[in-house]
C-alpha cells in the first residue's frame, strides 16, 4: 500500500485497503476557516438533532479571510462562530490575524504524519506534505459526520505518481513546477485521485516547498496529494512538536499506481496561470509585457518566510514601479515577526511595498484585493476566476513569488530569469 | 467697531481670511471670497470628479493647489471602491496632480503634513471635517463637501464667513498617564458638541511650549468635535523644528500669529494638572466621563489609530504599556499606523514588534476602523477606540458601542479586557 | 426654488449627527434616491420609511454635526424632505445643504412650539415661519449665499456662471 492507503487502512481498523474500497475512519483533525466555519455551524445548528460535538479537541477554526471584518455581515459571522466555539468548548480558535489557515495550523504543530485531516477548504490537501491524508469535504459532511461523530467515510482513491527529476533553471521556483503540472494534467486530469509527488526533485525540497504541490491537487480535480514521509518530514514536525509521538507511515516499496507521470523539471520555464482559470497555465512568455496595477505576494503560496526573503532580496536599494501597488501578506504570525526582525519589512516598505496582517490576503477580496474593470493583478494566490477579485473583467494572473517581484519592479509581467538585468 | 485711524487687532483666523480674500482686514460675521492654498480630497475625490463632469468644467484653477490622498478605504474591498479609486487615479494623472497619494500612503491629514504641504498661514479646505488638524501647524483648515471641493478646483475660491475666536489658555502639566486626548475629551464634554460652533479656537498658555507637535495634532483634530470651524496652536520653535525640514523652500515658513490686541469672544482657562483620563461614552463624543466611572466595562475590540491618535508618539505610548505583556485573549487589538512614515519609524524603533508580540493585529496605514474600513463590530459588541467619533453604527452594528479614549487608556484596557485606568502603568 | 414651503413636520432632538443621517458605508452613493433608502437607518425600526410621510424636519441644536459628508443633505432631499428647520446647524451640514439645494432655516423658537405632525409654512422671502396662528421670524440668508440655494445648489450655480463666462 502507499501512504494514503496505509492511513485509510489504519484509521478504519483494517489490515489493508485497495482503490475503490469505501471505508469509514476516525478523523484526527477538522479544519475550517472563517467562511466555512460559519456555514458548517449553521448546518450543525439547523439540521442536526444531536446537540453535542463528539470531540471538540479535533476541531480547528482559523479566521483568515477577514483579518479585520469589513462588513457587518462578516462581523456577525465571526461573532457567531466565536460563540459557537465557546459553547462547544472548541479550543483551537485562531482569531483574525493568525495568518492563512493552513500555515497557521501547520505553525501551531497540529498536524503530524499519519493523520486524517478533513477541511471545508479545497486546499486542505496541503497537509499531505506532512505525510497526512488530507482532503476537502463539504459543509454537510463536516457537520454530520465530522462534528457529530469524529468520523468520515472515503472511497480509497487510485494514485497517480508524479516523478519529478532534474534541476530547475535559475529563477524557476517550486510554484512554477507545481503550476506546470496543473497545466499539463488539466483541470480534470486527476479527478478523485490521489497524487503522489515524488522523485529526486521533490526529495530535495524542504517541507515548506513540498507543500506547494498538494496545495494544488484540487486544481486538477484531485482528492488529495502527498509526499512520502521521510526524515525531512520528521524533522519539520520535531521542531514544532518535539515530544509528540506518532507513527511515521511511508509507502511500501511495492505500492501500485494507476499512472506514473515523468517530469523533467530542468525544462520548465516560469509559468503563469492566466485568466480566467487556474488550469490556463502557460509559459511566462505568453503573458510577458502585460501592464499590472497590483502585485501580491501572500497567502499559502507567497507569504512564507522564504518567499518574503526572496522578495526583499529583489528590492534592496530598488523601488516598486510607480504604477504598481505591491502587497505583502505574511502567511502566519510567526512569519510576520520573523520577517520584521530580519529587516525584510523595512526593505520592502522603503521600496514602496505595503505590508498586511497575516491572513489570506486578497483571496476572495474580503478585506482587500478588489479590482476595477480595467485593473490587472499578478499574485501568488490560488485562484483567478472572474469576479473573485472585484470586477468580472479585471484580470488576475497567478505566478511564483519571483515572477511577482520582477513584475512589481517593471510594472509589467516580467520573466524572473531577467531579474539580474533589471 | 474700530476706532477711527486705529486698526483693530486681528486674530489668526481674521488675518488668514483677510490675506486669502485679498483685503487688509476683516470682521467677524463678514463673508469673504477666499482663495485656499490647498484643497484636499480623499476617498471622496471621485464624487468631486463627477461634479466637474456634471457641470461641464474642464479646466482647474490651479492643479498645484490640489491634494488627493486615498485613505478611507485602503485598499479596495469591493468592485465599487476599486472603480471609484480608479476614477481618482485617472483624474490625478489626467490633470498632472503631483500631490497624489495612493491607498498605501496613510491618512490624508498626516500624509499632507508629513510631506510639507501644510504651512503656517495657509488656508486649507477639504472633503473631511478633521481638516481642523492643520491648525497644529498654524494653518486654517476647514471641512467642506465634495461639490464645494469641485467648485474650489474650478474657481479657486469659496465664500467663508469670518468666525469669532475663543481664546483657550492651558496652564500646568499633565499628571502621568493623562494626555492631550484627555484634555480634548474634557473640553468637548464641558463645552458640548457645538460649544465652539462656527468659531475659531486659539490655544495659548504656559503648558503649550512643552506639548509636542503630535499632541498638538491631537488637539487640533479633536477640536472639530466641539464644532470648531478652525483651530490654531500658534507656531513656535517646536513647529518650526518639525516642519522646516519638510518644506521644499524654508522661506515658505511664515507663521501668522494674532495681534496683541486681537479681540476674542470668550476666554477659557484649563489647568492640565486637574485633568484625569477621560472616555467618551456611546454614542456621542460629548458624552464624556472620567475613566474611573466606567472601569470594568468589558470590551471586545480595541482600535489604536486614526488622525486623532495614529501617530508615532501614540503608538509608542501604547507600546510602552504593552511591552513584555499580552493583551487579554478576548480582546481584538487592531493597530493602524497613520502613515508610511509612522510605520517605518515603528519598525525601526522596535515598537511594531512590541505591539505584534503583545497580540496586536497591525494593518496597513490608513483610516482603518475609525471610518468603518475593517474592524466592523457585530451586535452587542463594544469597541474602545482612539479615534475621534463614536456615533452609533460607525464601526458596524447599530447595536454595537464605541468608547473613545487616549492611547494609554486603550493599551491598559486591551491588557485587562475591560476599560482600565492607564495611570496604574505610570 | 419656491419661496414658500409648507408641510407636516417630523421632530428630532439635539445633535443629530452625520452618521445617523447616512452611514459611512453608503457614501459609495451620491444619488439621492439610493441614499434615501438608507437615511437614518441607524435609528432602527421603521426608518427611513416613516420619514417619507413628512415634509419638513424640525430639529434642536447642532443638526448634522460630525462628518463633512455631503450625502447627509442629499439623503434627506432624497426622502422628499423639502426643508430642515433647526435651532442650530453644524456648519458643514449648513454649507452642504445650501450646495445641495436643500433649504435650511435657523429658528430656535420653533422647536418648543411644534409637535410631530404639525403643519408649518416657511416663507423664505419674508423670513417667517407660520404655525398654529403664530409667526416665528428667522434670519434670512445673506444674498451671496442665498443665491446658490435659489438656483438649486452649487452645481447649478457653477454651471450658470461657467456658461456666462
Amino acid at each position: 500500500m502507499n501512504l494514503v492507503e496505509k492511513i485509510l487502512a489504519r484509521k478504519s481498523g483494517q489490515r489493508s485497503v485497495a482503490p475503490g474500497d469505501v471505508v469509514t475512519t476516525d478523523i484526527d483533525l477538522m479544519v475550517m476557516h472563517d467562511l466555512s466555519a460559519n456555514f458548517v455551524m449553521k448546518v450543525f445548528n439547523n439540521e442536526m438533532e444531536e446537540p453535542g460535538i463528539a470531540d471538540p479537541s479535533k476541531i480547528v477554526f482559523a479566521f483568515d479571510h477577514n483579518f479585520a471584518p469589513a462588513t457587518r455581515d462578516a462581523a456577525e459571522a465571526l461573532a457567531a462562530v466565536r460563540k459557537f466555539a465557546a459553547k462547544h468548548k472548541i479550543q483551537h480558535l485562531f482569531d483574525s490575524g493568525c495568518g492563512s489557515i493552513h500555515h497557521a495550523i501547520m505553525e501551531a504543530g497540529l498536524v503530524t504524519p499519519g493523520m486524517i485531516v478533513i477541511g471545508c477548504d479545497s486546499h486542505t490537501p496541503i497537509y499531505g506534505a506532512l505525510g497526512a491524508f488530507a482532503t476537502g469535504v463539504g459543509n454537510n459532511s463536516m457537520a454530520a459526520l465530522g462534528f457529530a461523530r469524529s468520523k468520515g467515510w472515503f472511497k480509497v482513491p487510485e494514485t497517480i505518481k508524479i516523478h519529478f527529476h532534474g534541476t530547475p533553471m535559475k529563477a524557476v521556483q517550486p510554484r512554477d513546477i507545481s503550476q506546470f503540472l496543473v497545466g499539463k494534467l488539466g483541470e480534470d486530469g486527476a479527478i478523485y485521485k490521489a497524487l503522489e509527488y515524488a522523485g529526486p526533485y521533490i526529495e530535495s525540497l524542504d517541507v515548506s516547498d513540498r507543500a506547494l504541490f498538494p496545495l494544488q491537487a484540487i486544481d486538477v480535480g484531485g482528492k488529495c496529494g502527498f509526499v512520502n514521509a521521510d526524515e525531512k518530514t520528521a524533522q519539520y514536525v520535531r521542531q514544532l512538536q518535539p515530544s509528540k509521538s506518532y507513527e511515521l507511515l511511508q509507502n511500501d516499496s511495492d505500492c501500485r499506481y494507476s499512472e506514473v507521470v515523468d517530469i523533467d523539471v530542468s525544462r520548465i520555464e516560469p509559468q503563469v496561470a492566466c485568466p480566467p482559470t487556474v488550469g490556463n497555465v502557460k509559459p511566462i512568455d505568453a503573458a510577458v509585457g502585460t501592464p499590472i496595477d497590483v502585485a501580491e505576494a501572500g497567502g499559502s503560496t507567497g507569504g512564507r518566510l522564504s518567499d518574503i526573503r526572496a522578495l526583499a532580496a529583489c528590492f534592496v536599494n530598488r523601488r516598486v514601479h510607480p504604477g504598481v501597488r505591491l502587497q505583502v501578506v505574511p502567511a502566519s504570525r510567526g512569519i510576520y515577526l520573523a520577517a520584521l526582525r530580519e529587516g525584510l519589512f523595512e526593505t520592502l516598505h522603503i521600496a514602496g511595498a505595503n505590508i498586511f496582517p497575516p491572513s489570506a490576503g486578497s483571496n476572495q477580496a474580503f478585506n482587500m484585493g478588489a479590482l476595477a474593470e480595467e485593473e490587472v493583478m499578478i499574485s501568488t494566490q490560488a485562484r483567478n476566476f472572474p469576479g473573485r477579485n472585484g470586477h468580472p473583467k479585471a484580470r488576475h494572473f497567478l505566478a511564483s513569488p519571483l515572477t511577482v517581484a520582477a513584475s512589481a519592479l517593471t510594472g509589467k509581467i516580467t520573466d524572473p530569469r531577467t531579474l539580474e538585468t533589471l | 467697531m474700530s476706532q477711527p485711524g486705529r486698526p483693530m487687532g486681528q486674530t489668526i483666523a481674521e488675518k488668514i481670511l483677510a490675506a486669502k480674500a485679498g483685503v487688509t482686514q476683516v470682521t467677524p460675521g463678514q463673508i469673504v471670497d477666499a482663495y485656499p492654498d490647498l484643497v484636499m480630497s480623499h476617498t471622496a475625490t471621485w464624487r468631486s470628479v463627477s461634479v466637474m463632469k456634471k457641470i461641464g468644467a474642464k479646466r482647474l484653477y490651479d492643479p498645484s493647489r490640489l491634494a488627493i490622498v486615498l485613505d478611507h478605504i485602503s485598499p479596495a474591498k469591493t468592485e465599487k471602491y476599486a472603480a471609484d479609486q480608479q476614477t481618482s487615479r485617472n483624474f490625478a494623472r489626467e490633470y498632472g496632480i503631483e500631490k497624489f497619494y495612493d491607498v498605501d500612503a496613510g491618512i490624508a491629514h498626516l500624509v499632507l503634513m508629513e510631506h510639507g504641504h501644510v504651512k503656517p498661514g495657509d488656508l486649507i479646505v477639504g472633503t473631511d471635517s478633521h481638516c481642523t488638524i492643520y491648525g497644529a501647524l498654524g494653518a486654517l483648515g476647514s471641512g467642506i463637501g465634495y461639490t464645494e471641493v469641485a467648485s474650489v478646483w474650478v474657481t479657486g475660491k469659496l465664500w467663508m464667513k469670518v468666525p469669532t475666536t475663543i481664546k483657550l489658555t492651558l496652564e500646568g502639566r499633565f499628571v502621568a498617564g493623562v494626555s492631550a486626548k484627555d484634555l480634548m475629551l474634557h473640553l468637548i464634554g464641558t463645552l458640548g458638541a457645538d460649544g465652539c460652533g462656527y468659531k475659531s479656537v486659539e490655544f495659548y498658555g504656559g503648558a503649550l511650549p512643552d506639548m509636542s507637535v503630535s499632541e498638538r495634532m491631537t488637539m487640533a483634530n479633536l477640536a472639530m468635535e466641539m464644532g470648531s470651524k478652525c483651530v490654531f496652536i500658534p507656531p513656535d520653535e517646536k513647529t518650526r523644528e518639525w516642519l522646516l525640514p519638510r518644506l521644499s523652500d524654508p522661506a515658505d515658513y511664515k507663521p501668522v500669529i494674532a495681534d496683541e490686541n486681537a479681540v476674542y469672544e470668550q476666554s477659557i482657562e484649563v489647568n492640565l494638572a486637574e485633568l484625569t483620563p477621560m472616555v467618551a461614552c456611546p454614542h456621542q463624543v460629548e458624552n464624556t466621563k472620567p475613566v474611573t466611572e466606567v472601569l470594568g466595562t468589558r470590551i471586545d475590540q480595541a482600535f489604536l489609530g486614526s488622525c486623532a491618535n495614529g501617530k508615532y508618539e501614540d503608538l509608542a505610548v501604547a507600546a510602552a504599556i504593552l511591552k513584555g505583556r499580552k493583551i487579554d485573549p478576548r480582546v481584538r487589538l487592531i493597530v493602524t499606523p497613520g502613515s508610511k512614515e509612522i510605520l517605518l519609524e515603528a519598525m525601526r524603533s522596535g515598537i511594531l514588534a512590541t505591539l505584534v508580540e503583545s497580540g496586536a493585529l497591525v494593518t496597513n496605514p490608513g483610516c482603518g476602523a475609525c471610518a468603518g474600513d475593517g474592524g466592523t463590530m457585530a451586535d452587542g459588541e463594544v469597541s474602545l477606540s482612539t479615534a475621534n467619533r463614536n456615533f452609533v453604527g460607525r464601526m458596524g452594528s447599530n447595536k454595537s458601542s464605541i468608547y473613545l479614549s487616549s492611547p494609554a487608556t486603550l493599551a491598559a484596557s486591551a491588557l485587562q479586557g475591560v476599560i482600565a485606568d492607564p495611570r496604574e502603568f505610570f | 426654488m419656491q419661496d414658500t414651503i409648507q408641510g407636516r413636520i417630523y421632530k428630532f432632538g439635539d445633535n443629530v449627527n452625520s452618521d445617523i443621517i447616512i452611514a459611512g458605508r453608503y457614501l459609495i452613493y451620491i444619488d439621492p434616491v439610493q441614499l434615501a433608502e438608507h437615511a437614518f437607518e441607524m435609528l432602527g425600526e421603521g426608518f427611513p420609511a416613516r420619514l417619507r410621510s413628512f415634509d419638513i424636519l424640525v430639529a434642536g441644536r447642532n443638526f448634522g454635526c460630525g462628518s463633512a459628508r455631503e450625502q447627509a443633505s442629499t439623503a434627506i432631499k432624497g426622502l422628499g424632505i423639502k426643508a430642515v428647520v433647526a435651532a442650530s446647524f453644524a456648519r458643514t451640514f449648513y454649507r452642504n445643504a445650501i450646495n445641495d439645494g436643500l433649504p435650511i432655516v435657523e429658528c430656535p423658537a420653533l422647536y418648543d412650539a411644534v409637535t410631530e405632525g404639525d403643519v408649518i409654512q416657511i416663507d423664505l422671502a419674508k423670513g417667517v415661519i407660520s404655525h398654529a396662528g403664530n409667526s416665528h421670524a428667522f434670519p434670512k440668508m445673506p444674498d451671496s449665499v442665498g443665491k446658490i440655494l435659489k438656483l438649486g445648489g452649487l452645481a447649478n450655480y457653477l454651471k450658470s456662471t461657467l456658461t456666462t463666462s
